[in-house]
């Protein structure tokens, strides 16, 4: 019998899961889930480990870019593959697809803002950019480098300025598994 | 450990499903988050929403401390500690400075906590609206409209009907602005310590099935008027009569042969370690 991965769904899963809420947590923080996506397999490995942290049957998702990772996220998380706008999860693996993945990604209701989408995004590129992030988690304000990707992922979201607390939740992450969120009520300074 | 159980208990699917409530919670602080509480061998209302947090979180590389009014040798504290062992294998401690998890009934430590600690607090009415609303549905919308209209004129009514406000534990707090919310049954004296903390708080309620979250570095300001100010108990006067402490909660306690008044600190933990400097 052939082997796809060694990613533990009990260990790995609680592993990579304290990471995110870390990172959820502590916006702007950069951890690494690379340990985990280390585990696995194929062009977006880190993608296919917050799928396999994240997602089951109960919950639907989508991706933009990686042709891959779709099967392997349903082959693993048996979770049922929908459009962007219905999707709970996005894992968006071509930065030029941001755009279309920010138009149509759930933000919520104001009575239920948790129906809202949360999505990962291949952060590529140097980081090169100054950012200034504020908001919950954040000890007065923090200045970070980003890649012009993540600046970009930033803007696209402020531009579709959502009424808090509806919105959508950002995870930046790097083909290495280096990754940093943003969540709704952060905010960009500058 | 017993590996007749999943690892902390609860099935794979069920840790995911409170671990996206959990991210939900704390990317929009202060809002209850809906999810499907799960049986536990001990019954709802014992801290079931607590405990399935914890057991969503916890793994081999945590240290669990669980108190109980304070107290980590309470029969609540203790179950619970034996319960999540029995099913990780987690070190337990006492001491608030050596655990990265603790869970807790009604108190905030005494101890200031870091930023990679984790307090869960078990809840049992999530809901700051329940006192003036009794439908789900309406405080979902009142929450939705910001509609706070009623908590303010219950407290403006404890004022006017006793000069000050009257509530002593689950001082509803506004955080960031937006959410009012419950901070379970602490003692106000600890509602001061949510504000800009290092630390995450995760609050869970299994009877009610709501989780709801602060992140470090919050803004939670306790409501008040602004010509009368929020005030925490005020202990002035008093201290532990077993470690001298002044500045930590006590709880009073009253000796019926001799009609003394005695007062300890709640926190047995920070109490034992002030004795042992």
């Amino acid at each position: 019998m052939k082997q796809l991965h060694t990613f533990h769904e009990v260990y790995d899963s609680q592993k990579a899961f304290r990471l995110i809420l870390e990172g959820m947590a502590n916006p702007g923080r950069k951890l690494s889930l690379g340990e985990t996506a280390g585990k696995l397999y194929g062009k977006s490995p880190e993608m296919l480990a917050a799928a396999m942290t994240l997602c089951d049957s109960s919950v639907s998702f989508c991706c933009l870019g990686d042709q891959e990772l779709p099967e392997q996220i349903r082959l693993h998380t048996h979770s049922p593959q929908f459009p962007a706008n219905e999707a709970d999860f996005l894992f968006i693996t071509d930065p030029s697809q941001m755009e279309a993945a920010f138009s149509q990604a759930k933000c919520g209701t104001l009575e239920n803002p948790h129906a809202s989408a949360t999505l990962f995004i291949r952060d590529t590129g140097p980081e090169t950019e100054k950012l200034r992030l504020s908001g919950p988690g954040i000890k007065d304000s923090l200045e970070c480098f980003v890649s012009e990707t993540a600046r970009r992922a930033l803007s696209l979201r402020d531009a579709q300025n959502y009424e808090y607390p509806q919105g959508v939740d950002l995870v930046l992450i790097k083909p290495d598994g280096t990754f940093f969120c943003v969540p709704r009520l952060v905010r960009k300074e500058g | 450990m017993n590996d007749n159980y999943n690892y902390a208990f609860l099935d794979e699917g069920s840790k995911r499903e409170i671990r996206r409530s959990i991210l939900k919670a704390v990317a929009i602080p202060g809002y209850q988050v809906p999810f499907g509480s799960r049986e536990l061998p001990i019954g709802r209302g014992w801290g079931t929403g607590g405990i399935q947090l914890t057991l969503s979180l916890i793994g081999p590389a945590d240290t669990l401390k669980v108190i109980d009014q304070g107290s980590d040798e309470s029969v609540n504290a203790v179950n619970i500690k034996k319960f999540v062992k029995m099913c990780t294998g987690v070190p337990c401690t006492t001491r608030t400075q050596d655990a990265t998890l603790i869970q807790t009934r009604h108190r905030v430590p005494e101890i200031p906590m870091r930023n990679d600690q984790i307090l869960v607090l078990q809840v049992p009415i999530p809901e700051p609206l329940r006192i003036v609303e009794p439908k789900e549905e309406v405080t979902k919308r009142m929450h939705a409209e910001m509609d706070y209209a009623p908590i303010w004129l219950q407290l403006y009514e404890s004022l006017v009907k006793y000069g000050k406000v009257t509530i002593s534990s689950e001082y509803p707090c506004a955080v960031e602005d937006r959410y009012i919310m419950n901070p379970s049954p602490i003692p106000k004296f600890d509602n001061p310590k949510l504000h800009q903390a290092q630390c995450l708080y995760l609050f869970g309620a299994g009877r009610e099935k709501k989780i709801y979250a602060i992140p470090p570095y919050t803004k939670v300001v306790s409501l008040a008027f602004d010509d009368v100010p929020f005030e925490k108990e005020s202990f002035a006067g008093k201290k532990c009569r077993l470690c001298g402490s002044t500045d930590t909660y006590l709880d009073e306690i009253f000796d019926s042969a001799t009609g003394e008044r005695y007062y300890q600190c709640s926190d047995t933990s920070y109490c034992k370690e002030v004795r042992s400097r």
